[in-house]
């Protein structure tokens, strides 16, 4: 694992531009994260938001732009990357328990031909306990619901043993448990000294839970720490008028969106 | 029935049809996981034209040559069909259907202009493609079996790689594996054992041999390895039996009552599957029922008890 | 970024692709039927099988120009007439076939043809008492086995060529009684030649039930692998039984035909060598179709000669 005592940051992107059948997704997104930092990309529905994460990661191609992982370009860099895709992406009634998704974490340092044993199964159980699923174990997934496969997928993450990870929308349709336990997990990780970028869909969260935030329609409408960026003004330029804000007890103008398709 | 054992010709075709179940219910799997079960179909029907040029290329009837030209085309037409999904927006299901239609119609041209041109000796062509299991010798015997050798030791030493790929194609891009290659790797070892399956069986019903054991073992167990084993052995039944029951009987082909075997193995398995089989489901639903059923009474009685205690009378 | 066509001419397009499809497979129906035959002077003839394209020739002379659809090495039994055939048998003044089911993909078109112009069994002379039945209620059409059986079918040819072109008559009669004493010749030289096979080897084996008409005719037993039409297909039971018989009898040789592929014998025969008795391919013999244009073996007497030496040599 390369250590950062190069200074560099550990994510770079510049000028990612990706278009689907002509047609812009995301435009010329340029940003550099700090690390250590849970960051969020917020936007509204088609911002481009795991467009984005997909161009960086290389699963989708793109029309422009370059990535850096501590300086160098992302595809030497892999080991130091973990990823928690969207659940839906997978079949889950794949023929497999929770414990051998989460050692599929570990097949990158494997590299072809050897098998996962002991030291890879440990480390599975290790991951699982952190998530709170030891004892699913050896379930079969498709009997897991929703936010125990949301934790698996974690899991999965946690066993890369990465430095910079990303995750789209890890908080979609869990239980309330269920997010408590992967936002404890997140913080563990920044503790770490770890960096996590988070495409997110609850703006009501924002706040408490990143560090840094960016707001995404196609283009990179802001970016920077959330004080200071997540602001109303931003939020109207990034939703386009369709956010209505509402006084709540305790904080001043918490955003929610109230009419529209956003 | 000992003969089976016995009987030289018997026992080829024994062997030929176990190891030949073998190959396709193991690489099968994969297929059926992925989605792509009737890529066995496709290929069968693409390797037509990769036939016929190679008769038409060498002018010789050779059992061998046939199959290189089978593997080929079957091969560039998993590159056609990787293609057309990866650089349009049509999907696996209409891509294969486009590959098919386009290789086997160019195969048929072909085959008529062969049949009305003086090539001599051009019959047999057709019958590379109808299968014929009864006539397996002991050179087929060691074909299938490097044939299976090949797929296993691949598939085992692959296993985790086409485990990923199956299950999350695009996580195992982001740790770094060729998926690309990996697929394609897969594809031309169904096109191998479809290959080899065409002489057994045909055209037609090669893949019912891919499809029918790998379904068949999803119902018996949850784990993919047990599940790959158990389709290969599968496999090798439905090959015996097949031999078994043509062997007594005159006129029965040895190669279609191997698929129909398979197809029983498969109802049974519909039927008989311990977690997700019908009858296993019935049985859960109807106790589920009775164990609710108690439940509800069990309550009631605690009810009219805890309301007699009140009154301060027996229930 | 490019721009889209506007919709107008998307549709144009569209619309003149839907109608250039059917017009081309209108006019390709159409324009096909000219040139197939090149001497507009003679009398146009087209056959199936190459026996009767022979015959056809040999009695029509130069009155007749003769095409044949199947050549050398095609199975009549699974021949499927294409685009170009159609063509020539729409230009056929007479269209001669073999009948009993021979060609058995094209009954319909037959039909069809039979209504505009004479299409003529050649074997439609023959008594049904000469006939080998099959088990199925049809009769087994390899009738070209049996020379004096042919010679039926020569003298069918001769008439009919005589109804379509009597003026020609004397010239067709001449010509069919020189080919017709020349098939008596055959027919005993077949007969004689069989006989000098000792009694007990003589059993011919072949992959598919050809040549009963043959077995009959000159009296050497025949057995095949697969039934009387190689449409059908056989399964391991058949395989052994055959093997068996080969082992039991000590049959020194089987024959493959042009027309059938030979993995089916091969197979009876690395069985039977496994259990001790060696067999060998005793040759090559014409079944449904004859040899090259050219040879010896690409007429019917050649041919017919060609499978009798050949079966001779290898069982003596």
């Amino acid at each position: 694992m390369v250590a950062n005592n190069s200074g560099f940051a550990p994510l770079t992107v510049t000028n990612i531009t990706v278009a689907y059948q002509k047609k812009p997704v995301v435009r010329n997104v340029s940003f550099e994260a700090t690390e250590g930092e849970l960051i969020g990309i917020i936007g509204p529905n088609g911002a481009g938001k795991s467009t984005l994460i997909k161009a960086i990661l290389g699963l989708q191609p793109s029309l422009s732009g370059e990535t850096l992982v501590y300086g160098q370009p992302y595809k030497l860099q892999r080991k130091l990357v973990g990823y928690v895709p969207q659940r839906e992406s997978v079949d889950w009634d794949f023929p497999t328990n929770a414990l051998d998704v989460v050692m599929m974490g570990r097949y990158g340092r494997l590299g072809l031909f050897r098998r996962p044993g002991a030291k890879e199964k440990a480390i599975g159980m290790e991951c699982l306990e952190k998530v709170g699923m030891a004892d699913f174990a050896s379930r079969q997934i498709s009997q897991l619901s929703g936010g125990q496969q949301q934790r698996v997928f974690l899991a999965r993450a946690l066993a890369q043993d990465a430095t910079l990870y990303f995750m789209d929308e890890p908080f979609a349709g869990v239980d309330a448990a269920t997010e408590k336990a992967i936002i404890q997990l997140l913080n563990e990780l920044k503790r770490q000294g770890k960096t996590v970028l988070v495409v997110h869909h609850d703006l009501a969260t924002v706040e408490q839970y990143f560090d840094s935030v960016m707001l995404l329609n196609g283009e990179l409408i802001a970016y920077g720490p959330t004080a200071s960026t997540f602001t109303e003004e931003n939020l109207q330029k990034a939703y386009g008028g369709r956010l209505t804000f509402i006084q709540s007890r305790g904080s001043v103008d918490e955003p929610a969106l109230i009419a529209g398709r956003g | 029935m000992l003969n089976l054992f016995t009987d030289p010709n018997l026992q080829w075709i024994l062997l030929g049809s176990i190891l030949l179940g073998i190959s396709t219910g193991v690489i099968g799997t994969f297929a059926y996981l992925r989605k792509q079960s009737l890529i066995g179909d496709t290929l069968a029907h693409a390797a037509l034209p990769g036939i016929c040029i190679a008769f038409m290329l060498t002018e010789v009837k050779s059992v061998g040559l046939f199959m290189i030209g089978a593997i080929v085309a079957g091969m560039i037409a998993t590159v056609g069909i990787s293609w057309i999904t990866r650089f349009s927006r049509i999907k696996q299901d209409a891509a294969m259907g486009i590959v098919l239609s386009v290789f086997f119609g160019l195969g048929i041209v072909l085959l008529t202009q062969i049949q009305h041109s003086s090539y001599g000796n051009q019959s047999g062509l057709d019958k590379f493609l109808f299968g014929q299991a009864a006539s397996m010798t002991s050179k087929d015997v060691y074909t299938m079996t490097s044939v299976a050798i090949v797929l296993i030791v691949v598939c085992a030493l692959l296993f985790k790689e086409f485990k990923l790929i199956s299950f999350d194609p695009g996580y195992a891009r982001g740790l770094g594996f060729s998926v690309a290659t990996l697929e394609q790797l897969l594809l031309w070892l169904v096109t191998i054992a479809v290959v080899v399956g065409i002489q057994a069986v045909g055209v037609v019903l090669v893949a019912a041999l891919l499809i029918t054991p790998a379904v068949s073992a999803r119902y018996w167990t949850d784990r993919l390895g047990v599940m790959t084993v158990l389709s290969g052995l599968f496999g090798a039944l439905s090959g015996a039996i097949g031999t078994w029951v043509s062997a007594g009987t005159a006129q029965l082909p040895t190669g279609p009552l191997s698929v129909l075997t398979a197809t029983a193995v498969f109802v049974g398995s519909v039927l008989f599957g311990p977690r997700r089989g019908v009858i296993a489901k019935l049985l859960r639903r109807s106790s589920a029922k009775r164990e609710w059923a108690a439940e509800n009474a069990k309550q009631a009685g605690a009810r009219v008890n805890a309301s007699a205690k009140e009154r301060g009378v027996s229930a | 970024m490019k721009r889209r066509l506007p919709s107008s001419i998307k549709r144009f397009i569209m619309t003149l692709l839907f109608l250039v499809v059917p017009v081309t497979a209108v006019v390709s129906g159409c324009g096909a039927g000219s040139g197939a035959f090149k001497d507009e002077g003679k009398l146009h003839i087209t056959t199936t099988i190459g026996m009767i394209s022979d015959v056809a020739k040999e009695v029509g002379g130069d009155r007749v120009e003769v095409i044949g659809l199947m050549g050398p090495g095609v199975d009549p039994h699974l021949y499927k007439a294409s685009q170009g055939d159609i063509a020539k048998l729409e230009d056929a003044k007479i269209i001669l076939y073999g009948g009993l089911h021979l060609e058995g993909k094209m009954t319909e078109i037959f039909e069809k043809m039979g209504k505009k112009k004479p299409v003529v069994p050649v074997t439609k002379n023959i008594l049904e008492s000469s006939l080998r039945e099959t088990g199925d209620g049809t009769h087994d059409p390899h009738v070209w086995f049996n020379v004096r059986l042919w010679m039926s079918a020569t003298e069918t040819i001769r008439d009919t060529l005589i109804e379509n072109d009597p003026a020609h008559e004397a010239g067709y009669r001449e010509r069919a009684e020189a080919y017709l004493a020349k098939l008596e010749e055959l027919d005993r030289y077949a007969r004689e030649q069989i006989a000098l096979i000792p009694e007990q080897g003589r059993v011919m084996v072949t992959a598919h039930d050809a040549f009963g008409y043959f077995g009959d005719a000159y009296d050497i037993q025949v057995v095949g692998l697969q039934g009387i039409s190689t449409a059908a297909e056989y399964g391991s039971k058949d395989v052994t039984a055959l093997r068996d018989m080969l082992v039991e009898r000590k049959i020194k040789a089987v024959f493959v035909e042009s027309s059938v592929p030979k993995k089916s014998i091969e197979a009876v025969i690395e069985g039977a060598k496994k259990l001790g008795h060696e067999v060998k391919i005793g040759g090559e013999l014409f079944s449904d179709a004859m040899g090259q244009d050219g040879t010896p073996e690409g007429t019917y007497i050649g041919m017919v000669r060609h499978n009798v030496d050949t079966i001779v040599k290898a069982l003596s």
